[in-house]
């Protein structure tokens, strides 16, 4: 190719590329979360949601009852725990925190603004708020991107030797089943966003649109992630850690539950708990809002809620 | 495994330079074979080193269509003390060389083979560990002052692992950067 061809083919691609940068989304404020008319109830009413703000001052049996921080994963809402809240209501003595990732829950633009920084804030900011109060029997319970950002805090020592007692991980993701978006640097400003096919039930509860922005930050998240487990690191003493994860899962690359399980030990050395699971479901604790759910999602669901709850109830 | 991936190495090797060694009449099809090392990066996973191997032909396109052969895995790479998946890449290439009389030939080249990873517990026996591969690349190569040569390319895997089937760390976009010892010419 000579020269001259390969400068008009840049001066082609060029103003194509800058074109379609900065696209913007067209959101139905009335049913779409990313709009500035629907947010995460947890921000109108977070004493329904945490237990920091629900319990001004705990008892001694609340303080040594076992509370779950619940958080949810990328683009979605703290409606992805509501079902682990209306079984454990029912189903077993303990405390549950549905935390909002930063960024998360609020317009598209907030979103977009949000690094993975912001979406972690808010956990730290239960934990800390639940200490202070005084519970002793902390543990975490994450879907998806939470699970990262967990881990995240674990490596960098922000959460200390008994400062929880089990963290659960749900489909956790450390390498993203489209692997396009390991190019969400490269590709992402001709993207502008991606759109994500909410079910009718889903559309006040998960961001539809997704901000290449975001992607970056979810690739970098994940990114810094793999290799810290990859560089291996320890739970601090006294913290028990279980992985669920479905065999085939069209986001969170089931790969990821083998990453962690080579690279997060817990405080002894010793291997974590891994279950793999025969599901084709991302984060199997959530099947409100899904179109198909089948008998064996509901028994795999149930049986997910008992396990936790049991090890809860140790 | 290693001692097998070395065995052919060491047998393709072997065919080659005993071809080589025939008559001048014989060897009117012998162009060069170049052997050396070759470092590759996966964007945004592992690095995979291992050796590699080119061949062409003055009747093959004159010295303009390569034969390869490659062995890259994370065993030389990014597994070397830490907690990265061993995993095994076996390729296949045939490659378009342009300017073969140049000292820099722009090329393109088309690549199959077998991947596989080790994930090296039963709890993981559901999830896919193997797969064919096949993977396109563009990029340059050099020669250096004899016997020595480089390439540096950029290649794309059609069918990585997507969640629902392959493994999960056959990723699509890689970079590779080869250096080979002209073994004949």
């Amino acid at each position: 190719m000579k020269t001259k061809h390969i400068f008009f083919g840049l001066l082609l691609a060029i103003p194509l590329f800058m074109s379609s940068c900065g696209k913007e989304p067209v959101i139905d404020n009335e049913t779409m979360l990313d709009g500035d008319r629907i947010f995460d109830p947890s921000l109108y009413n977070p004493e329904a949601y945490l237990v920091s703000a629900a319990i001004a001052n705990p008892s001694e049996i609340q303080k040594n009852t076992p509370v779950v921080i619940s958080v949810h994963g990328y683009s979605a809402s703290t409606f992805e725990w509501d079902e682990f809240r209306a079984y454990a209501d029912v189903n077993a003595n303990i405390l549950i925190s549905q935390v909002l990732l930063g960024g998360h829950g609020r317009t598209y633009e907030e979103f977009r603004s949000s690094t993975w920084e912001d979406w972690q804030e808010p956990i730290m900011a239960e934990y800390n708020a639940l200490r202070g109060k005084g519970y002793t029997n902390i543990n975490f319970a994450g879907s998806s991107t939470a699970c990262p950002l967990v881990m995240n805090l674990i490596k960098n020592g922000e959460i200390g030797e008994n400062g929880m007692k089990n963290i659960f991980l749900i489909d956790p993701i450390v390498i993203s089943s489209d692997k396009l978006l390991s190019l969400a640097g490269l590709v992402g400003p001709m993207l502008g966003f991606i759109e994500s096919s909410n079910s009718p039930s889903e559309e006040g509860h998960w961001y539809r649109f997704r901000p290449q922005e975001t992607l970056r930050q979810l690739s970098n998240l994940i990114n810094i992630t793999r290799k810290d487990l990859q560089q291996g690191f320890k739970l601090p003493t006294g913290t028990k850690m279980k992985v669920y994860k479905s065999t085939q899962d069209s986001s969170a690359d089931p790969i990821s539950a083998v990453l962690i399980y080579k690279g997060l030990k817990n405080s002894d050395g010793s291997n974590i708990e891994i279950e793999m699971i025969d599901s084709k479901i991302h984060v199997v604790t959530r099947l409100e809002g899904r179109e198909e759910v089948t008998q064996a999602d509901r028994q795999i669901q149930t049986s997910v809620f008992n396990d936790i709850i049991k090890l809860l109830e140790k | 495994m290693n001692k097998k991936i070395a065995l052919v190495f060491i047998f393709i090797s072997a065919i080659l330079s005993s071809q080589a060694q025939n008559s001048d009449q014989e060897n009117d099809w012998l162009g060069e074979l170049k052997g050396g090392v070759r470092i590759q990066k996966t964007q945004k996973l592992y690095n995979e080193n291992g050796l590699t191997f080119d061949f062409t032909s003055p009747k093959m396109v004159n010295n303009r269509l390569h034969f390869g052969l490659s062995y890259v895995s994370t065993r030389l790479g990014s597994a070397i003390g830490s907690n990265a998946i061993k995993q095994d890449n076996f390729l296949l290439g045939i490659g378009y060389y342009f300017r073969d009389q140049k000292k820099l030939q722009p090329f393109t080249r088309v690549n199959m083979g077998y991947f596989r990873a080790d994930y090296e517990s039963a709890i993981f026996d559901a999830l896919d560990n193997d797969a064919f591969l096949f993977s396109i690349d563009v990029g340059l190569s050099y020669d250096f002052k004899a016997p020595f040569s480089a390439s540096l390319s950029t290649g794309y895997n059609i069918n990585s692992g997507d969640g629902l089937e392959g493994p999960g760390t056959l990723h699509p976009v890689f970079y590779q950067l080869s250096i080979y010892y002209t073994i004949f010419k």
